[in-house]
C-alpha cells in the first residue's frame, strides 16, 4: 500500500514540476517567440547548483563539486533558479542581439551541447558523468519523514511552489508586458517599429523562463536526490516542447493539461509498468515513439494544443461609448458585440487565461 | 538626451530633413542620394513610379534598413541609423505597404500595445504598483476604443487582427499608429487597393491627424488623392529626388511629367 502511494505521489510531483517546466519554456517560445532549443540545459544547470549548494563541503567525499555550502530548501532551490538566470544573461548576450529566430534555434541546441560536454567532461565542476548524489532531502530530517513519507511530503511542497509561480506567471502574461511578449513574438519589426526595445524584452523573457527552469531542476534533485547526464540529454528539451505544444501554447491550463498527459502519463507512468517477458527496456522505447507520435498528430490535426491560447476580450461599456463623438459604429462585419454593458467593469480584462 | 520625448511638434523649421541618402543592395541602387524636407504640420505626398525608391526611404528613415552614406535629422536630432525602436520613441511611426497586424492579437490588443513607454512593462510595476497599472491601463483602453470607433473598427475589437481583411488590416495599421501619438507618421500607400469609399475615409482621417498637429509623409499613387489632401508633394525617381513643390507646380515640370505623371496622364489613374 505505502508502495502505492510512493507511485502516486511521484507521478504527482513530476505533474507538477513540469507544470513549472511547461510555463517556463511557454512564456520565451509560447509568449515571447524565442525557440529556446537549450532549454534542458538551464533545467540541469538549476538541478546541478541546486544539489551542490545543498551538500556539504565535498572534502573527504567520494564525489568532487564546487560549492558544498549545506544551504537550506529554500535557499538551495532559489540558487538554482538564479544560476539558470544568470546563464540566460550570458545566452541572450551572444545569441538574442543579432540572430534571427531559425539560426538562433541552431545555435541555442550548439550551446546545450557545448554545455553537456563541459558538465559530464569537466568532473570538478558537478562530479563529471556520475552526476551528483546524496542529495540531502530538504526538511526531511526536520518532521522525521520516512523516506515513502518524504516523497508525498515533497511532492506537495511542489504543488505549493507550482502555484505560487501560476499566480505569478498568469499576473505577467496577462499584464501590458505580457502583451508587448506577443507582439513581438507575432512580429518584432512591428514590435520595434512602435517603439519597444526588442531585446530588451526578449531578455526579460529569457531570465523569467530559466528562472523556472531552474527551479523546476532544482525541484528534481531535491526530490530524488540525484541527477547525473542521462537525466537531461539533450533531446529532454523536446519532452517540454511536447508538453506545451500538446498542452496548448499560451495557455497556463493547457500547460497543466500537457504535463499531465505527456510527462505523467507518457514517460512517468509507464515506468512503474511491469517489464514486457522477455523484453526488458521494450516498454522504454515504446514510450518515446509513442510521444513523439502524440507530438506529430498534435501538430496535424490540432496545432492550437488541446487547451489553446484565449483571445483575451475586453468588457466594454457600450451604451456609454458608441455615439459618443457623432461617430456611429460601422454595421460589424464579424458580429462580436455581444460585451454586455457594465460601466464598472471598464478596465477589467474578461476571459483572460487563468 | 530622453528617447521617449516626442519631437515637440510646435517646434519651427522642417520635422524631418534628409540628406544625400543612399542605399544600395547588390548592384542595385534603390536610394540614390534623395535630398528633401519635411515641412512640420502639412502633409506631404511622396510620389514616383514604381521601383523608385518610396517604401525604401520609409524603411532608412524608421530605421529598419540602415542608411549607407548621408544624413536623417528629426527635428535636430540625428536619427542617421539609430535604432529603430529609439526613432520611433522620438515620435515617427509609419505603416507598412502590406500591412503587417499582430496577427495573434486582438484588434484593440493591437492599439493596446502602441503607446511607446507603459508603466505596466515594467516587472516591478506589475507587482508593486498594480494601483499605477489599472489606472494607465483604463486610459489607453479608453483612447483605444475611441480611435477604433473613429475608424469603424469598434465592433471588430475582440477579433484576432489576423481576420481582418485587407482593407480593415490598412485601418487597423493606421489607427495602431494614431494610438501611439506619433509627431511624423509615415503612410506607405494607405490607400491601395481599398475601395473608393473608404479612400474617402481614410483623406479625412488623415485630415483630421494633421488638425491633430501630426505631420503626414504620405505614399500615394493616386494624384487625386494628392491633390486634395497634401499640401506638398515630393517626386521620387530612382532613387534620387527630381522635384518638390505643389503638385499644380509639378504638373508643369516637364522632367516629372515624364518621368511620372505623363505616364499616368496617359494611362489613366491606376495603381
Ligand atoms: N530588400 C531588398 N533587397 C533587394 N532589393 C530591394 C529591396 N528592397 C527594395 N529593393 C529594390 O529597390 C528598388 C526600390 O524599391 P522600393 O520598394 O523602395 O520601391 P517603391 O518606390 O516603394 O515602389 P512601389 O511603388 O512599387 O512600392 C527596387 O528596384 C527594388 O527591387
Ligand atoms: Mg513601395
Amino acid at each position: 500500500m505505502a508502495q502505492f502511494w510512493f507511485y502516486v505521489f511521484t507521478l504527482v510531483f513530476f505533474l507538477f514540476d513540469y507544470f513549472i517546466l511547461a510555463m517556463g519554456l511557454n512564456i520565451q517560445f509560447g509568449e515571447t517567440g524565442i525557440l529556446n532549443f537549450a532549454y534542458i540545459g538551464f533545467v540541469a544547470l538549476g538541478a546541478y547548483v541546486t544539489g551542490a549548494v545543498s551538500l556539504p563541503s565535498s572534502v573527504g567525499t567520494a564525489q568532487q563539486y564546487i560549492f558544498g555550502f549545506n544551504m537550506p530548501f529554500p535557499f538551495s532551490l532559489l540558487a538554482g533558479g538564479v544560476a539558470a538566470m544568470l546563464m540566460a544573461v550570458v545566452v541572450a548576450f551572444i545569441t538574442l542581439r543579432r540572430l534571427r529566430t531559425d539560426y538562433l534555434a541552431m545555435v541555442l541546441i550548439s550551446l546545450s551541447l557545448v554545455l553537456y560536454d563541459v558538465i559530464n567532461n569537466y568532473v570538478r565542476l558537478f562530479n563529471g558523468a556520475d552526476g551528483l548524489y546524496n542529495v540531502p532531502q530538504p526538511m526531511a530530517g526536520l518532521f522525521h519523514l520516512t523516506s515513502n513519507a518524504f516523497v508525498i511530503f515533497f511532492a506537495c511542497v511542489t504543488g505549493v511552489v507550482a502555484l505560487i509561480m501560476w499566480f505569478v506567471m498568469s499576473r505577467v502574461t496577462r499584464s501590458p508586458l505580457g502583451r508587448t511578449f506577443r507582439a513581438i513574438r507575432d512580429d518584432p519589426d512591428v514590435a520595434s517599429a512602435l517603439g519597444k526595445g526588442v531585446f530588451r524584452y526578449q531578455l526579460t523573457s529569457m531570465l523569467i523562463g530559466s528562472f523556472y527552469a531552474g527551479i523546476g531542476g532544482g525541484l528534481i534533485i531535491q526530490f530524488g536526490g540525484s541527477f547525473n547526464p542521462s537525466a537531461w540529454l539533450p533531446g529532454e528539451t523536446f519532452v517540454v516542447f511536447a508538453v506545451i505544444i500538446v498542452g496548448g501554447v499560451g495557455n497556463n491550463v493547457g500547460l497543466l493539461v500537457g504535463a499531465l498527459l505527456v510527462e505523467t502519463l507518457l514517460i512517468h507512468l509507464p515506468a512503474f509498468l511491469p517489464d514486457i517477458p522477455g523484453h526488458p527496456g521494450l516498454i522504454e522505447y515504446i514510450d518515446a515513439m509513442v510521444i513523439g507520435v502524440a507530438l506529430m498528430v498534435m501538430l496535424w490535426v490540432r496545432p492550437q494544443g488541446l487547451v489553446p491560447e484565449r483571445v483575451r476580450r475586453f468588457q466594454v461599456p457600450t451604451d456609454e461609448l458608441i455615439h459618443r463623438d457623432g461617430h456611429s459604429v460601422e454595421a460589424p462585419v464579424i458580429d462580436t458585440m455581444s460585451a454586455t454593458p457594465t460601466p464598472s467593469a471598464m478596465a477589467a480584462h474578461e476571459g483572460e487565461d487563468a | 538626451m530622453r528617447y521617449d520625448d516626442n519631437v515637440s511638434a510646435a517646434a519651427d523649421g522642417p520635422i524631418l530633413r534628409c540628406e544625400a541618402i543612399t542605399k544600395a543592395f547588390g548592384g542595385v541602387n534603390a536610394v540614390n542620394g534623395a535630398t528633401f524636407e519635411v515641412p512640420r504640420n502639412k502633409i506631404t505626398a511622396l510620389i514616383g513610379p514604381n521601383g523608385a525608391g518610396k517604401t525604401t526611404v520609409v524603411n532608412l528613415l524608421s530605421g529598419a534598413l540602415k542608411i549607407d552614406t548621408g544624413k536623417v535629422h528629426l527635428g535636430n536630432i540625428d536619427i542617421t541609423n539609430m535604432e529603430r525602436y529609439k526613432i520611433a520613441r522620438l515620435g515617427l511611426m509609419r505603416t507598412f505597404q502590406l500591412s503587417r497586424e499582430l496577427s495573434g492579437l486582438t484588434v484593440l490588443e493591437n492599439l493596446l500595445v502602441a503607446p511607446k513607454v507603459q508603466a505596466g512593462e515594467s516587472l516591478f510595476n506589475i507587482f508593486f504598483r498594480p494601483r499605477l497599472l489599472q489606472r494607465e491601463e483604463k486610459q489607453n483602453l479608453e483612447r483605444a476604443l475611441e480611435i477604433l470607433q473613429t475608424y469603424g473598427l469598434y465592433a471588430l475589437r475582440d477579433n484576432r487582427a489576423s481576420d481582418l481583411s485587407g482593407g480593415q488590416k490598412k485601418l487597423l495599421e493606421i489607427s495602431r499608429g494614431v494610438m501611439a501619438s506619433p509627431s511624423l507618421f509615415l503612410l506607405d500607400e494607405p490607400m491601395a487597393g481599398v475601395n473608393p469609399a473608404l479612400i474617402e475615409k481614410i483623406g479625412g482621417y488623415i485630415l483630421d491627424m494633421k488638425a491633430q498637429g501630426v505631420t503626414v509623409l504620405m505614399i500615394e499613387h493616386n494624384l487625386n488623392v494628392v491633390e486634395r489632401i497634401c499640401d506638398n508633394v515630393i517626386v521620387l525617381a530612382e532613387g534620387r529626388t527630381l522635384a518638390t513643390g505643389k503638385l499644380s507646380e509639378l504638373r508643369e515640370n516637364k522632367e516629372v511629367v515624364t518621368a511620372y505623371l505623363g505616364e499616368i496622364i496617359n494611362a489613366g489613374p491606376s495603381h
